[in-house]
């Protein structure tokens, strides 16, 4: 047919509607029909079928997720008309039917008239935008309470309050032993010394709780505890990750959250560092360590890759990781298609990703050796150039040496003989790392003078870019300042300044509930990285909004909110089972007591130094090499060595044991510490025979055993050394029923002491009472 | 019902899941080395699946992991075609839209495809071809079903290694072996429900990465076997401490526990007693696995063990011996099969390691009659090229490919002695529908009875699956 024809054969059959110029009302008779009946089901303000909305003129012309859906220049070129032609590559709409020629004719002509349509009388608002989460928090006066005896600050009326209303009376205080050793364990995580404790009891003053509670946020060790908290978030590690895992330096991050959060930095100030210290005027050294934050994703460097596709990883990382990590929200999701139920879509998931797209870091193999780069040295600018000439020399001689290792294995024994230059190459690896300056240097962000194009990646691919997209934030939160008059783009400055403003309604709420969740064993959002229409509500939202409003009042201090919640009534409770409360409230969720925990993986460990009196107090500096069984790195690609401190680095924190992604420290591992591949908000707490035969049997627990029997021994009589042991392990006295049995137990280790040395047999019947009390369940738990 | 029992039961087994913080030590309990809910006459449920979603095939899986992409083109896959058009510039219409890894160098000058460099025959009443470099393997040819024409996402190692165990080609996903002992525990009272083990002159890359338990509980990743020392760390009592005083010391653990569980009523530590218990059984099963001092000398001459030498053919033994004692699944990583420059002595090398421990397993499963519920699988991460790559004059070798590669399977409820899909005249793309990663994975799944679509676990607001949002059983592969 041709076009006279059809345009004939069109008059005809919608003369009327045809006749008329399309205005508002050909909108309203002819186009809005067909719209309603095939498009906006999909693609209407609240569903957004890929990106796309039909409901208004301005919707329309922003195009969807594809790109424009409408070519001014070349209306009949219209993406949207392709997709209803059903011509070209673009989909074809409807899905499994078509429009008849005489709709995609009337379609044309409005298009070509350019879209008359009424403006829409109202917004429609996003599906989801008025769930809870996304309200700004107010700050509600606690509730009455009847038993108003208990309460020690605000947060005791909002959980007494919910407590009464199910006819529950709060647990009474737990004692006072457990008290201590629960507050040290959460706000320093190390147990206290005997002396500590001894201190303690001694101490009557009707203060006395809130004055160890002071002495432990004092502590220089409440930085160390709750930095690590901080580094689950960031993923935080010092291998690469990925096929070569090669060490990496990036410690100096490390001390800096253990600092910051020392110094109670202000909480806003604290992410804005992190997110965008390079780009703060004059930012100061320590402004650029911090920004290592979103530096710590893994990175590839195996042969024949494609950088920018790992690139491209790792910024999508650190958008999800921005949603999980700051608005609680399951951004990562709206990485492929919109978000299934939140009001997050594509389109924003990349206007997110355009703020994170700008950092100066490898996108093409030419720039491979360059590696990790930007660093921030310290050292002068000779030293800088020499060590980075040699440490990169040094990852390539690596990979020759490794390639030519493999080899061997394939030669036969005569060309084994032959060197082939290998050990020309090793004392090669050994002179360059001999003259390498021993400056300390940390992976940095910085900006790209020219920033990158940023798409919506279609179906996560980053091969298949759609619309381009400008930094933006979310449309159901909080909005960002206009971007400025002179043209110049949004930064990540600006992202940081959104998530930490006062009007974000989702960054406080977030942060003190995760806060909350390492004290009582879940969150009052019991989903801590998800407040979303799919996470679970709050056991005590008005106490949450309360936190919240509260943490920005007071400035954003971390500390002040420690305190408020180590000092309540509610988190002084004994954590004894309550079958009455349990009757009625199965998960606990009411608080009617307090919880056991398990120790975190690095805790345990630091837990036993102190035990065994050999805890060293060093805080910061390079990561350490403390023992480990051997054969943990034949199942890496890169045989590694593992060259074990020596001296007081051997007894360092467990944060501190260098953190190798590929194979990671078995004790850490096996005790639940987070991987470092993606962030981790929350850890699972298992409970394995592998924990078993560590806490058992690893050469760490048999040297710290010993030490404490030592100590142990200086006591007169089994009596003595035995309630020494137990003040030690978990700062109480032995019950009656547990002396009898552990004396039952070392009269039998005394029987199996080998003949002859009785001062050695001594010492080794005690450290086998040591290795029990290490193991007991108590030890390992937080009470 | 005493209110221990009570209490246990108020806490659901969904909480736990969700919660991920809590009450773990439950699901390890039931699941890292308690006995198989769905074997006959057992009791304690193991897995998260209530039962099985359809009838198993299988209980047990074996993976042995070709390191490095093997050539399924002087393997597997014979193709006269190839070798007719030898030299000859690849059609440009089959690279059109093709990305390879190393594309710099590789693709400087248009590649020329490379006659197949081995010779093939026929085997077995199914007339399967292999080339020479499998002999033994030969001899069982027709226990085997071949999957031709696999596809998968990434052509890099690690990824793709990745890709193949996990579903995604970024870290941080559960691996199969965690899906299936999440999903379906294990059979094994004393010895973990998912076995590593490795081989070769390096571990895979990636490494833990291939075998975590990402967002499930931890309790489900894979344990690494060491092939020298303790097969497990901390396998062995202290120096100094005997058998006797190591049973005293679970003995009085036990006791003290038992009161500080009465002084606090908290489950959790029942769950704990338990597993010092399993700790002390493993202490004495961990070196009884290992010890071959049973196997019959035609055993290990079979397999081509050496005593006291770690290889791929004490791993082979050592995977049959954790079957037998009811592991679930046990994977082994061999290395290395990257033959970029050279498909000679290199390639010759590491097909002789793999050959006859891999035919002397599939015999050995079947004389015991165990490979009726044993699924052994044999794959790389990729396959390698039509074409030829030279990175040094007078060699050449093939770079990844990942449109048309062959893996192959043997054990219960396959059709033995067949191949499903198949690949055009020069190896280059599938001729039938091809097969993704995802569809083997979903195979294996439903094998032991699992759903793939069903077997899910949230994580950060979405339901996540092993076969992400595809995957289709390849039903023409089953009995």
């Amino acid at each position: 047919m041709n076009r006279t024809a059809l345009a004939l054969v069109v008059y005809s059959m919608v003369a009327a509607a045809s006749a008329q110029t399309p205005d508002a009302a050909f909108y309203e008779s002819t186009i809005r029909p067909i719209l309603r009946t095939n498009c906006l089901a999909c693609h209407t303000d609240k569903t957004l079928t890929s990106g796309l909305s039909l409901e208004s003129r301005e919707s329309i012309l922003r195009g969807g997720n594809r790109g424009l859906a409408i070519d001014k220049d070349k209306p009949k070129a219209s993406l949207l008309l392709e997709a209803i032609r059903q011509t070209g590559d673009a989909p074809k709409m409807p899905p499994g039917r078509k429009l008849t020629e005489e709709q995609i004719a009337v379609l044309e002509k409005w298009i070509a008239a350019d879209l008359p349509m009424p403006a829409p009388t109202q917004p429609s608002k996003r599906r989801g935008a008025d769930h809870w989460a996304f309200q700004a928090p107010k700050k509600i006066a606690p509730p009455v309470v009847a038993l108003t005896a208990w309460p020690k600050n605000q947060i005791d009326y909002f959980i007494l309050a919910k407590l009464e209303a199910a006819k529950l009376k709060p647990a009474p205080e737990a004692s006072r032993e457990t008290l201590l050793r629960r507050a040290s364990l959460d706000l320093v995580g190390l147990p206290p010394t005997v002396d500590e404790t001894a201190e303690f009891l001694a101490d009557t003053r009707p203060d006395a709780y809130d004055r160890a509670v002071d002495r432990l946020l004092a502590s220089q060790h409440y930085g160390e505890r709750w930095g690590r908290h901080w580094l689950d978030l960031a993923r935080y590690a010092d291998s690469d990750g990925y096929t070569i895992d090669a060490p990496r330096e990036i410690w100096k991050y490390r001390d800096w959250v253990i600092k910051a959060v020392n110094d109670d930095q202000p909480f806003d100030q604290f992410v804005i560092d992190q997110y965008a210290g390079d780009l703060r005027p004059n930012p100061t050294n320590e402004q650029l360590i911090a920004t290592g934050f979103h530096r710590n994703t893994p990175s590839n460097f195996e042969g024949g890759i494609d950088f920018e596709q790992y690139r491209v990883e790792a910024v999508a990382d650190r958008v999800a990781t921005t949603g999980a990590v700051f608005l609680g929200l399951t951004v990562g999701c709206a990485r492929c298609h919109d978000h299934k139920y939140d009001p997050i879509s594509q389109r924003e998931f990349y206007q997110l990703f355009a703020f994170l797209n700008n950092v100066d870091e490898v996108d093409k193999e030419a720039d491979r050796n360059r590696f990790n780069k930007p660093f921030l040295e310290f050292g002068t600018p000779e030293e800088i150039a020499k060590k980075g000439a040699n440490t990169a020399q040094v990852r390539l001689l690596e990979g020759e040496i490794e390639n030519y290792k493999l080899t061997l294995t394939q030669l036969s024994e005569d060309e084994k003989k032959k060197d082939l230059g290998l050990h020309e190459r090793l004392e090669g690896l050994r002179l360059l790392r001999a003259r390498s300056p021993n400056i300390v240097s940390t992976m940095i962000m910085r900006e790209l003078e020219t920033p990158r194009a940023a798409y919506i990646h279609l179906g996560g691919d980053f091969l298949r870019k759609g619309a381009p997209v400008e930094p933006g934030a979310l449309g159901v939160l909080n909005s960002l300042p206009p971007v400025p008059a002179n043209g110049s783009r949004r930064t990540r400055l600006d992202l940081a300044n959104w998530l930490v403003d006062r009007s974000n309604p989702l960054t406080a709420r977030v942060t003190v509930n995760r806060m909350w969740q390492r004290y009582f064993g879940k969150g009052i959002v019991e989903t801590d990285s998800d407040f979303g229409t799919q996470g679970d509500k709050p056991s005590h939202r008005d106490l949450l909004d309360w936190l919240a409003v509260e943490f920005m009042d007071r400035g954003w201090s971390q500390k002040a909110i420690h305190r408020l919640i180590v000092t309540s009534a509610a988190y002084r409770q004994s954590s004894l089972a309550r079958p009455d409360a349990a009757a009625v409230d199965p998960d606990n969720k009411l608080l009617a007591r307090q919880e056991r925990l398990r120790l975190d993986a690095e805790i345990v460990r630091d837990a036993s130094l102190t035990a065994a009196g050999l805890f060293h107090p060093a805080v910061g500096g390079p990561s350490v090499y403390p023992p480990q069984p051997a054969g943990v790195y034949q199942v890496t690609q890169v045989r590694r060595e593992w060259k074990t401190s020596k001296g007081g680095d051997r007894f360092r924190r467990g944060m501190y044991t260098f953190f190798q992604r590929s194979a990671p420290h078995p004790s850490l591992i096996v005790f639940d510490a987070p991987d470092a591949t993606v962030t981790c908000t929350r850890r699972v707490r298992s409970n394995t025979p592998l924990q078993a035969l560590t806490q058992l049997n690893d050469e760490t627990t048999k040297e710290l055993a010993e030490a404490m029997s030592d100590r142990m021994i200086k006591q007169a009589g089994d009596a003595a050394r035995l309630r020494q042991g137990f003040l030690m392990a978990v700062n109480r006295a032995p019950r009656a029923d547990e002396s009898e049995r552990l004396l039952r137990y070392l009269a039998a280790q005394r029987d199996s002491a080998k003949p002859g040395d009785a001062a050695a047999g001594e010492k080794l019947a005690w450290a086998s009472v040591a290795r029990v009390l290490l193991n007991l369940d108590e030890f390992l738990t937080r009470e | 019902m005493n209110f221990e029992d009570r209490y246990l039961q108020a806490r659901t087994r969904r909480h736990f899941f969700r919660d991920c913080g809590i009450g773990v030590g439950k699901m390890a309990l039931a699941s890292m080395l308690a006995r198989d809910g769905f074997a006959a006459g057992t009791t304690v449920s193991a897995g998260a699946m209530k039962s099985l979603h359809h009838p198993a095939r299988i209980d047990h899986v074996i993976y042995l992991f070709q390191c490095g992409g093997p050539s399924q083109l002087e393997l597997f896959d014979y193709k006269p075609e190839l070798t007719k058009y030898h030299q000859k510039p690849a059609p440009e219409a089959l690279m059109k839209g093709k990305r390879f890894a190393f594309m710099d160098t590789f693709s400087k000058e248009p590649p020329k495809l490379l006659g197949q460099t081995r010779q093939f025959k026929q085997h077995g009443k199914s007339g399967k071809w292999l080339s020479e470099l499998l002999p033994h393997l030969g001899g069982v040819a027709d226990d085997l079903t071949f999957f031709q024409g696999v596809a998968t996402d990434n052509f890099n190692h690690g990824p793709a290694k990745l890709f193949m165990n996990t579903g995604s080609v970024r870290t941080g996903r559960p691996s199969i072996g965690a899906w299936v002992t999440y999903g379906i525990g294990t059979q094994s009272q004393d010895l973990p429900g998912f076995v590593v083990m490795q081989s070769g002159p390096r571990g895979p890359r990636s490494g833990a990465a291939l075998w975590a338990s990402g967002f499930l509980p931890t309790s489900y990743q894979g344990v690494p076997f060491r092939s020298t020392g303790d097969p497990i760390l901390d396998l062995s009592n202290p120096a100094g401490v005997s058998a006797d005083q190591q049973r005293q010391t679970i003995d009085v653990l036990r006791d003290l526990n038992s009161m500080q569980l009465q002084h606090t009523g908290d489950p959790e530590i029942s769950t704990r007693i338990s597993q010092y218990e399993m700790a002390f059984k493993m202490q004495s099963s961990g070196p009884e696995l290992i010890d071959f001092s049973k196997e019959s000398k035609e055993t290990l001459d079979m397999y081509g063990v050496k005593p006291g030498e770690a290889s791929f053919a004490s791993n082979c033994l050592l995977a049959r011996r954790l079957v037998e004692r009811g592991t679930r699944f046990v994977q082994l990583y061999h290395a290395d099969w990257d033959h970029h420059d050279d498909l000679t002595k290199p390639l010759a090398n590491v097909a002789g390691e793999i050959d006859r421990p891999t035919a002397a397993l599939i015999k050995d499963l079947k004389q015991r009659g165990l490979l009726d519920r044993t699924l052994v699988i044999w794959s790389g991460e990729f396959g390698r090229t039509p074409m030829g790559e030279v990175r040094e004059a007078g060699k050449i070798g093939r770079n990844h490919h990942i449109d048309a590669y062959t893996m192959f399977m043997a054990g219960g409820g396959l059709k033995p002695g067949t191949s499903v899909g198949a690949t055009d005249d020069l190896g280059f793309n599938p001729a039938e529908a091809p097969i993704h990663v995802h569809d083997i994975q979903a195979t294996i799944l439903h094998m032991l009875g699992i759903d793939h679509t069903k077997l899910t676990f949230k994580s950060q607001g979405r339901d996540f699956r092993l076969t992400d949002v595809s995957g289709h059983v390849v039903k023409t592969a089953l009995a």
